[in-house]
């Protein structure tokens, strides 16, 4: 009985609205002065005189827990999205404990998280989207973490905790963030583009046949959803129709469905408008022939996205894992992360001593007007049938 | 078979010259027009090799768009100690369950030769199916099969062993990839050298049976012989079956043992680079290179031995 | 002669059950394989076909035959991929058979090497290979080039039909060409001969000599295309720029994204079913009249 209770309670709060103006508020300060952020980020925690001693560059810092680490076990095993740690992080830290690190790649959640619930095992550390948390939770794939292993948490920027996906904290560390929104080659399309509703306007006008969407279901849906002024977890039949309306609308008009290699076709001109990620975004703007390429954050609001470390359940090196995990909160370490992956950093102290360039960019670091309009995904609604049938009826339709 | 009969003469008196000449003709166009069509499909299946090799020098970080000529992407891929892992995985895995289900996919052929027709039409139904079922299906099935066998069989072997660190349990790994796909290489072997065998000869067979000659001799002087190249293809086909699975492999492998398509799946989800051009260059450069060495390793020997031998004998024979 | 004969057949039948008991043991490991890694997963299939989608994904148990419901209601994914599958086999056959041939009567010395480096290419990541077509069927390439040639700036190769089946044809020739080459190789060229010397034209030849001595060949190639192209979905996302939505697409929705595994399981079911049946028929279609029925389920 009991356990039902706790079910229904778990199961509402999931649903119940994500919430995100007061974490957002706040968070926007990291893309602001670094000043504001030290005053947030909070100089209590012991670690903080460590944290400023370790800044010089290249320096490996003492490891700054607080009781003797238990034994290290000779290695750890990652599993996590291709190159999505700074080599010399994984150097360092190997040489630090004189331990092997394996390093697996999955290629997206869905696979990892259908990999756990067939029965696979033998990870250590694995890296998933914050949203997937409430699945592995519930299907008892990842620990409970024992947080006074992990003095660094106290670094992350509280406005990015205490989310519905873990509402105490108790099974992550959070990795990166960013945000989906709208690439487009400022060389051709001069006209503004500022929302998504410039955004359905031009790729079923002017620029049909020249729009790219990625292949993914809660990021496409973002859009219309968002012009509708709903919510982009919104599973309500009637707006999921007038969304459809507006899905099918724009279907003739997409020339592909890429979650991949849309770079390439903003590249190569083939396509001016993308529904994207800002992951290729500074190797786009690097290159002169694209440095035109700019991503713009649609002003009816738009998804976060935020990567997490978790440890998962029968990790067979615990002691590492719980290194790592701490570790990798070290703010010189997670300074070489952000350099290398190019996404924002939860880690505030972190944040004061990244590159000063990437943290004026907004569309890495967004100011806090545009992060006030993000929105969370809802773990709830990922695998709700009316969405997934919409999703279906979508990509049926391209380009018909 | 009646004598062939001799053409009577045409009216001119001419025994249909005109018509030989223009037979011969149209042979020596088709004969043409066969080499035409065989360099046209080399060529169109060396191409993208072709075209992964120049973008493998390609300096810009984007692997479609071409800036400028650079090796570094080598010295990347060379260094990457990831990369240097899964192609070793993905040799591993590939040549061993190719061997075994060429073994056994050759084997059942054999067997099947033999059997009654409702044995032979289970088989049959069951290696269809192993190629019929899509692969995501079989993956995640065989992951559950897998980890329930595991659950079941790992508590008892901890007990037998007395369960200290270091015993032996079963895990993902190298092993649960090379079983998950002899199932569908023994499949493909076994049609291979099934296809072969029918409407093979079986006069000689029986001759020698006749002629009292042990099944061992028979089977090793004229049905192997005859057999050998669809055994050899089916390798072929198997191991490279394996080593360019994505699927399977991904839902039954563990820790360490991530083979070359897992990398470069999950590679491509960062963006194509032209690190992942400069690994596929590698790795055919290098086949290239062994297909070349053994060629003339052969072809010296065959020299010393004063045979004409080649590497073609192994396969063509027949 | 007929004491010889009786001879050996009293040794043929001697040998009966120690026949027997090596028959089995040739069949064990392919068996043993089937049983474990084919009919044991088909059987949790099956299982969760029947059941019901627990709250966190995967399968709950239950009793239920809402999904095979399902399953006839949306269709279409099957038919795309049927049309795709059937084009994609006819066209690699097109392009498979004169090459076999080729090789197998006059590649002569050559022969070995030659099939080799068939397989040569696909050793290399499918993936990578396919992201080359990208670049040669392109915009700036193959595509730019017809479209200049015609004065449509828009004309794309990629994105369309004939993309997804030049890629299709390109990733499973190997699978036609060695099942043609194994049956053409073992051809025995004086039959051909004698028939020219017959004074049968060239097609007739082909018609009656070669074309029953191939079948087997083509058969089994065309099976072992066809049915992987069914469940292909990979090639028409990158090559079609995802414009289809194919039964693979509709699976890997089920499974990873709806996280809906009975769903999943039961189109899978009914796919298994519908294309044994397909199979038998195609085969006995192809057989019928064939004294040897070797490659054939009936």
């Amino acid at each position: 009985m009991a356990e039902r209770d706790l079910n229904d309670l778990l199961a509402r709060s999931m649903r119940s609205r994500v919430n995100r103006r007061s974490f957002l508020a706040a968070a926007g300060l990291m893309g602001g002065s670094a000043a504001l952020a030290a005053c947030t980020g909070g100089g209590s925690e012991t670690t903080a005189p460590t944290a400023g001693a370790t800044a010089a560059p290249g320096a490996t810092p003492a490891p700054a827990t607080p009781e003797p680490a238990a034994d290290i076990e000779s290695e750890l095993f990652i599993y996590n999205w291709s190159d999505y740690i700074a080599p010399e992080n994984i150097e360092a830290f190997e040489a630090m404990h004189g331990l092997t690190i394996t390093y697996d790649i999955f290629a997206n959640n869905e696979e990892l998280l259908a990999k756990l619930q067939g029965g696979a095992s033998g990870y250590d550390i694995a890296c998933p989207t914050a949203e997937f948390l409430p699945q592995m939770i519930e299907g008892g794939f990842i620990d409970k973490l024992d947080m006074s292993r992990i003095p660094n948490m106290s670094l992350m920027d509280p406005n990015l905790l205490s989310q519905d996906w873990d509402p105490n904290n108790e099974y992550h560390v959070p990795k990166d963030f960013g945000t989906t929104g709208i690439l487009v080659r400022k060389k051709i399309v001069t006209e503004p583009l500022n929302s998504w509703q410039d955004f359905f306007d031009l790729a079923t006008g002017k620029y049909s046949g020249r729009v790219v969407l990625v292949d993914s279901l809660g990021d496409v849906l973002v859009m219309p959803l968002k012009m509708l002024g709903y919510s982009l977890n919104e599973t309500d039949p009637a707006r999921l129709a007038e969304a459809r309306d507006i899905l099918l609308q724009l279907a003739p008009h997409v020339l592909a469905l890429d979650s991949d290699t849309y770079q390439d076709k903003l590249a190569t001109e083939e396509a001016v408008l993308c529904l994207g990620w800002t992951g290729p975004l500074l190797e786009l703007r690097e290159d002169e022939a694209t440095a035109d390429t700019e991503y713009v954050v649609p002003s009816e609001g738009t998804l976060f996205w935020l990567d997490v470390w978790v440890k998962l359940a029968g990790a067979p090196h615990p002691n590492a894992s719980y290194e790592w995990l701490n570790w990798i909160h070290e703010p010189d370490v997670q300074k070489a992360e952000t350099e290398y992956n190019g996404y924002a950093t939860p880690n505030l102290e972190a944040a004061k001593i990244v590159d000063p360039e990437l943290l004026a960019d907004p569309a890495i670091f967004p100011p806090a007007d545009v992060m006030e309009n993000l929105e969370g995904a809802d773990p709830a609604v990922t695998d709700d049938a009316g969405r997934i049938d919409l999703w279906a009826e979508f990509k049926s339709s391209i380009g018909r | 078979m009646s004598a062939p009969a001799i053409p009577a003469p045409t009216a001119a008196g001419h025994v249909g010259r005109p018509a030989a000449r223009r037979g011969e003709r149209i042979g020596g166009l088709i004969e043409g027009a066969f080499r035409a069509h065989a360099i046209l499909v080399y060529a169109f299946l060396y191409l993208p090799i072709v075209v992964i090799i120049v973008f493998a020098f390609n300096g810009n970080r984007l692997a479609t768009i071409w800036t400028e000529f650079s090796t570094e992407w080598f010295g990347v891929a060379l260094d990457n100690r990831v990369v240097q892992r899964a192609l070793q995985n993905s040799l591993i895995v590939a040549f061993f369950n190719a061997a075994l289900a060429t073994l056994f996919g050759t084997m059942a052929a054999l067997a099947l030769q033999r059997v009654g027709k409702r044995t032979r039409l289970l088989f049959d139904a069951l290696t269809y199916i192993s190629i019929i079922v899509p692969e995501i299906v079989i993956a995640l099935a065989t992951l559950v099969f897998f980890a329930s066998a595991f659950d079941i069989l790992n508590p008892i072997l901890l007990d037998v062993q007395g369960g200290g660190a270091g015993a032996f349990t079963f895990g993902f790994g190298h092993a649960t990839i090379i079983a998950a796909h002899i199932l569908f290489n023994t499949s493909l072997v076994l049609l291979l050298v099934r296809a072969r065998l029918s409407g093979m000869d079986r006069t000689m067979v029986e001759a020698s049976y006749d002629l009292f000659a042990t099944p061992w001799r028979t089977f090793r002087q004229i049905t192997f012989p005859q057999l050998l190249p669809a055994i050899v293809a089916g390798f072929l086909l198997a191991f490279t079956f394996s080593f360019d699975d994505y699927v399977i492999t991904s839902f039954v492998s563990g820790p360490g043992s991530s083979t070359l398509p897992l990398f470069v799946f999950g590679q491509v989800k960062r963006g194509v680079s032209p690190e992942t051009n400069a690994v596929a260059a590698m790795i055919f450069g290098f086949t290239i290179a062994m297909l070349l060495v053994g060629q003339l390793a052969l072809i010296w020997q065959a020299r010393r031995r004063g045979a004409r031998d080649s590497m073609a004998k192994l396969i063509s024979e027949g | 002669m007929t004491a010889t004969a009786a001879t050996a057949a009293t040794r043929r039948g001697e040998r009966g059950w120690k026949s027997a008991f090596f028959t089995w043991v040739l069949l064990f490991p392919a068996a043993l394989w089937y049983f474990l890694l084919l009919v044991a997963p088909l059987f949790i299939v099956v299982v969760f076909s029947f059941g019901e989608k627990a709250r966190n994904g995967g399968y709950a148990p239950a009793f239920t035959f809402d999904n095979y419901g399902q399953v006839l209601e949306r269709a279409e994914p099957f038919f795309a991929s049927l049309r795709l599958a059937s084009s994609g086999t006819l066209l690699t056959l097109l392009v498979a058979l004169p090459l076999a041939y080729f090789l197998a009567t006059r590649a002569g010395r050559h022969k070995g090497v030659l099939v080799l480096l068939l397989v040569v290419p696909f050793w290399t990541s499918f993936l990578i290979r396919a992201y080359s077509w990208l670049i040669i069927l392109g915009p700036r390439g193959a595509a730019g080039v017809v479209g200049d040639a015609i004065g449509d700036p828009a004309f794309r190769i990629l994105g369309t039909e004939v993309g997804v089946l030049v890629g299709m044809t390109y990733g499973y020739l190997p699978l036609m060409i060695f099942p043609l080459y194994v049956t053409l190789e073992r051809m025995d060229r004086t039959l051909v001969e004698a028939s020219k010397d017959l004074g049968a034209g060239r097609w007739a030849t082909f018609r009656q000599i070669t074309l029953p001595i191939i079948l087997p060949g083509v058969i089994t190639g065309s099976i072992l295309v066809f049915i992987p192209m069914m469940g292909e979905y990979v090639i028409p996302a990158i090559l079609g720029y995802g414009r289809t939505f194919l039964i693979g697409n509709a699976l890997v929705l089920d499974f990873l994204e709806a996280r809906h595994w009975p769903a999943g399981s039961a189109k899978a079911v009914g796919l298994i079913a519908l294309m044994l049946v397909t199979i038998t028929f195609y085969l006995w279609f192809l057989n019928r009249g064939r004294k040897v029925r070797d490659v054939s389920v009936l």
